[in-house]
């Protein structure tokens, strides 16, 4: 117990150091952001105006100040208003939330889908043909660029088949497919390989070995305990990966235009819309730590080793 | 016939570096020598893989893309890999503060889209390919030294090395005879199938415009620049993305066979 | 195991039953009830060309009003950019400050107000009140409002103040109505319902049209920034029409299914030359430049012949676009050039040097006009085989750089030099000492005396002799290179009626546009 304490109270500094690394480095990496919305209107402007501005944005004071007066706002929930827009960053943020989450989701059952049982037919068969077939696959899913996979979906589904729409803003079923499809290709092409090395793995362990010894039937085996054994480890790889999942829509969404936070880092990286950015950067590092908090927790539970070797020191 | 195995990928992969890095000798023409007369022409016993817009030869440009991508990707993996392993075997065997410190700022770094970060190193340092390696590989060596860290942790409480420790070998010594010997095998595999990893990521950042800038020949941008003729004339964008595939596809099988090598539990299998 | 075999075809069958209500799904959309709705893919209704609403007063954002059919100005431009009247019936040059314009009468906005003499003053005041470029091109003193005329005083003579009413700022917009969400009441044959910038604008048909009645009951524009998406959507049919597509995706619509809309337009692809750096302000180099473009290889083949080789500032269907001399592509006589100018290749690395300097210059550039890439990546081989190098740097953050002045040497742009059909517009933004797009920091008497003599002329053959005199001027200095300009196009589906390309590039969708 003490240690979940511990644990919790040791992320609120990490993401402090993240609110303060993205800060940083948009200061250093932007341009003034009034000069570029004067330059890019084309209006002539006198350097009062420019000072006015500025100060109006408070780009004038000492970066620490800007800095606390930034994450003062922050957490009162106030991430200020998007460069391009106008808009409340929060709100639009939030707006955008679903759909990726939404997204997330139909992946990942998606891939689960693919994965597991062609990681087990592949394990099982392994060095068969059908572990071949399936090993190519996944090597051809692994090494292929998100967009291009995207691109080659949208020709044979959307305009040789014609079954789907290749625009797909508005979240519904019919939409959500293709985006879940290229996320899902991706993933799968992992993940199958680890379902295989973790199903290999277990099968390699001496209790299969002794109980294909004494005779008993290899699908019992494997029904019985090699898949409900190797579960526990996948669908802790799983979880794992709901984190670069999370952050890797972004290209995806980019391309099949789907609503989301993703596609709204894309835009507003393209366009240095740093308030934007900064929202997007905390809700990765959120995503990410928490997860990252629940694995480290539950791994301590299933592995008292670390337990001990932490008390020790 | 898994020794025969391991040489035939150790030789493929070499193949591939070999071909990176004599990629200036082995093209037929100059990669970066316009013909705009000769655009867009289909693949040919003159042009093996047909010229892209500018007419010029894509054979010879994924030759030397190979040289960026490839060198690129290795140096990379060779990067992260080793950094992330003494510092993962660092915080693993010493533990407390040093530990706490190294796996916070670990979990900054994964924390941290590698987007955003690569985008902030190419508003401070420019674009291009190499500083599309320096974001990456600022941010992508705790993978490492999670692994190695994991590692260490388990191998630390072994009885073999409590009784090493017994008999009177330091800190170093420990490290040195018992856990390095013992983590190479899985830090090397994890870095074998990572170079695809890696490969993408690149190419995904130049997909953004934020890694290689024209005229340099690499393959994920070759690919993201050729998309749009995908449809009108496919060979400059598939004889990149071929190239990546294979690549990706020999470095995997030749990380897979390093470790059927390595680890004995899947001897006992066969 | 034939568990296994079970799940793996539970699997397949749920994918497949995923993509089975796909398709039937698909159906809707163009089954309702009749009403005939027009979907739009356009690349520009996006923050990066300062568009965030369809208020024209503010930014460039008339140009999606004046687009979209939301918002119509007092007068337009014919295919040769010729003035035609619009919500105006006429107007009279009174003396050199003042103007008299008559309007229609029976125009309404899309609120059923009237278009009176009144209204146009309100939205005038409001918009010089609050856009300083349309305040610094109109110059207005006073409006006086008298049913249907306006009687408009100048602060100083303003001989194209009709030609700049017709800039898309200067659509007139019910200020009594606000901007609720950036959502404008206009004059046009569409009526905006709802818009976010970077993704979509909703209109719906004015019923109220003053001007005969619009066809379409609806129309959806989507700003599609991914080039094949665009073109992958209007091959799929999730568009009927598309902007902006990417030339290399030409051929697939070269064909009976697809309609092509093209004119010429005055958006030019140019160099623009930093005399600030040692390099450029020597004349030899600028001069190679200027000889080392292959204007005619580049429009030929990477625009697909889609586009016209430029020489001056203006494309030769204007009266102003003629007679102007220009360097031809001469890759012997830029080495030439160079060589008598004391730039030698001493090392033998291909790259000239000159007092142990080489002969490197940088390109600065940016991606979202996909002419100017192409362009960048081709003249940097063709001025390398004259023994130039040229880095590139192709950025979305270009203007910051093109701001300071160092840091680079050429910068490679686009610009509409004749939007509003007066050939001063170039000059005054891009060469006199006070222009704001003067990047380069070029400067020329000769030049600034021709610039005032323009400002005091009226009449237009005259103004049109200077025109050219002056471009001659920065071409004979080569402070500029017009590399081609943008034969802009439209594709549209088969069936999509009314949709044609205008050489100003800001008429679009109108009344007349239908889809059979």
């Amino acid at each position: 117990m003490k240690y979940i304490i511990t644990r919790i109270i040791q992320v609120i500094p990490i993401l402090f150091a993240i609110t303060f690394l993205s800060f940083a480095m948009m200061r250093l990496a932007g341009s003034d952001v009034v000069e570029q919305k004067m330059l890019n209107t084309g209006q002539v402007i006198s350097e009062n105006q420019l000072i006015a501005a500025k100060q109006e944005l408070g780009l004038d004071r000492p970066f620490l100040v800007q800095y606390f007066s930034w994450l003062g706002k922050l957490l009162h929930g106030d991430m200020g208003t998007s460069y391009v827009s106008g808009m409340n960053v929060f709100d639009t943020f939030i707006s955008k939330l679903p759909a990726t989450i939404l997204l997330t989701i139909s992946s990942i059952v998606f891939t689960v889908i693919i994965s597991i049982p062609l990681g087990i037919s592949s394990a099982v068969y392994q060095n068969k043909f059908t572990d071949y077939v399936i090993r190519f696959f996944s090597f051809i899913g692994n090494s292929l660029p998100n967009f291009f996979v995207s691109l080659v979906l949208m020709y044979f589904l959307a305009i040789k088949l014609r079954w789907l729409p290749i625009i797909c803003r508005e979240v519904n079923l019919n939409n959500i497919i293709m985006p879940t499809i290229t996320l899902g290709i991706a993933m799968s092409a992992k993940y199958i390989r680890q379902v295989r090395a973790t199903v290999l793995d277990e099968l390699s362990k001496d209790y299969v070995i002794g109980a294909k010894a004494r005779g008993v039937k290899f699908s019992t085996i494997l029904w019985n305990s090699v898949i409900r054994q190797s579960l526990v480890t996948i669908i802790t790889l799983l979880a794992l990966s709901i984190g670069s999942l999370l952050g890797g829509t972004a290209i995806v969404e980019s391309i099949f235009m789907w609503d989301g936070v993703g596609k709204m880092a894309v835009d507003a990286i393209s366009m240095r819309d740093y308030p934007i950015i900064q929202a997007y950067v905390m809700w990765m590092a959120i995503i990410y730590v928490m997860v990252n908090l629940v694995t480290d927790l539950s791994y301590r539970f299933l592995d008292p080793r670390i337990r001990l070797g932490d008390a020790q020191s | 016939m898994k020794k025969k195995k391991l040489i035939v990928f150790a030789f493929l992969a070499l193949l591939i570096v070999l071909v990176a890095i004599f990629a200036k000798w082995l093209c037929p023409y100059d990669p970066y020598e316009q013909d705009l007369s000769a655009s867009y022409q289909a693949p040919s016993f003159i042009h093996v893989m047909g010229t892209d817009a500018y007419g010029r030869d894509m054979f010879s440009r994924v030759i030397i893309g190979g040289q960026v991508s490839i060198l690129a990707t290795l140096l990379l993996v060779g990067i992260i890999s080793i950094s992330g392993t003494c510092i993962g075997i660092i915080s693993g065997f010493f533990g407390g503060t040093v530990d706490m410190i190294v796996m916070r700022i670990s979990d900054l770094c994964l924390a941290f889209p590698g987007l955003v970060f690569a985008l902030a190193v190419a508003a401070i340092l420019g674009g291009g390919v190499w500083n599309a390696v320096v974001a990456l590989a600022l941010i992508s060596w705790p993978k490492y030294s999670r692994v190695a860290r994991g590692l260490t942790l388990s191998i630390k409480d072994s009885t073999y090395v409590a009784a090493a420790r017994l008999a009177g070998d330091n800190s170093f010594q420990l490290i040195g005879r018992h856990i390095l010997p013992n983590i190479i095998g899985p830090i090397l595999v994890t870095a074998m199938l990572d170079i695809g990893t890696m490969m993408m990521e690149l190419a995904g950042l130049s997909f953004l415009g934020l890694g290689a800038q024209p005229p340099v020949a690499e393959w994920g941008s070759m690919m993201s620049n050729g998309r749009s003729m995908l449809q009108t004339y496919p060979w400059v964008v598939l004889s990149p993305g071929i190239a990546i595939f294979i690549s990706v596809v020999i470095f995997n099988l030749f990380g897979d066979t390093v470790r059927d090598a390595i680890d004995p539990k899947s001897n006992r299998t066969k | 195991m034939k568990k296994l075999v079970a799940l793996m075809l539970a699997a397949t069958m749920t994918i497949a039953t995923f993509v089975g209500c796909g398709a039937s799904n698909k159906e809707e959309k163009h089954a309702s009830t009749g009403s005939k709705v027009f979907v739009f893919g356009d690349t520009t209704f996006n923050a990066e060309n300062e568009e965030a609403t369809i208020d024209p007063h503010d930014t460039y954002c008339g140009w999606p009003a004046v687009r979209y059919g939301v918002g119509e100005t007092l007068f337009k431009f014919n295919d040769s950019m010729e003035l035609e009247p619009w919500l105006a019936e006429s107007y009279e040059n009174v003396d050199d400050l003042t103007w008299k314009v008559t309007l229609k009468d029976g125009v309404t906005f899309s609120n059923g107000n009237v278009v009176d003499a009144e209204a146009v003053k309100a939205c005038i005041e409001d918009l010089v009140a609050v856009h300083e470029r349309a305040a610094g091109d109109l110059a207005i003193d006073s409006i006086e409002a008298d049913g249907l005329t306006l009687t408009i005083k100048t602060t100083t003579p303003k001989p194209t103040l009709i030609n700049y009413l017709c800039d898309p700022y200067g659509a007139i917009i019910d200020v009594t109505a606000g901007n609720e969400g950036g959502i404008v009441v206009g004059t046009g044959p569409f009526v905006a319902t709802d818009l976010v910038t970077g993704d979509h604008i909703n209109l719906v048909k004015n019923d109220n049209y003053w001007d005969g009645d619009v066809k379409l009951d609806e129309v959806k524009v989507i700003t599609i920034s991914d080039g094949d998406t665009l073109a992958m959507a209007l091959q799929n049919g999730d568009i009927d029409a598309a902007y902006g597509m990417a030339y290399a995706s030409y051929p697939i619509f070269e064909n009976d299914d697809y309609t092509f809309t093209s004119t010429s337009t005055s958006r030019v692809f140019y160099l623009q030359m930093n005399y600030n750096s040692d390099i450029i302000a020597d004349d030899a180099v600028r001069a190679a430049i200027a000889m080392g473009i292959d204007k005619e290889s580049f429009v030929d083949t990477l625009l697909n012949g889609y586009g016209y080789v430029g020489a001056g500032a203006y494309p030769d269907s204007f009266p102003f676009g003629k007679g102007v001399n220009v360097q031809t592509y001469d890759p012997e006589g830029a080495k030439k050039v160079l060589e008598d100018a004391g730039w030698k290749d001493s090392d033998g690395d291909g790259i000239r040097e000159k007092d142990g300097k080489k002969l490197s210059i940088n390109w600065v550039s940016y991606p979202s006009r996909q002419e100017l890439p192409l362009l960048a990546e081709s003249a940097q081989a063709s001025l390398n085989d004259i023994g130039i190098d040229v880095q590139l740097n192709i950025t979305p953050d270009h203007g910051t750089i093109v701001s300071e002045k160092d840091g680079w040497d050429v910068y490679g742009a686009a610009f509409v030099t004749c939007g509003i059909g007066d050939p001063m517009y170039f000059f005054s933004t891009h060469c006199l000492a006070d222009s704001t797009k003067n990047r380069g920091s070029y400067s020329s008497t000769d030049l600034d005396a021709l610039a005032a003599e323009m400002n005091e002329t009226f009449d237009t053959d005259a103004r049109s002799d200077i025109a050219i005199k002056m471009q001659q001027q920065i071409l004979d200095d080569n402070a500029f290179v017009f590399c081609s300009f943008l034969k802009m196009s439209m594709i549209s589906k088969a069936n999509v009626t009314g949709l044609v390309a205008h050489p100003c590039d800001y008429y679009e969708i109108t009344a007349d546009l239908d889809i059979e």
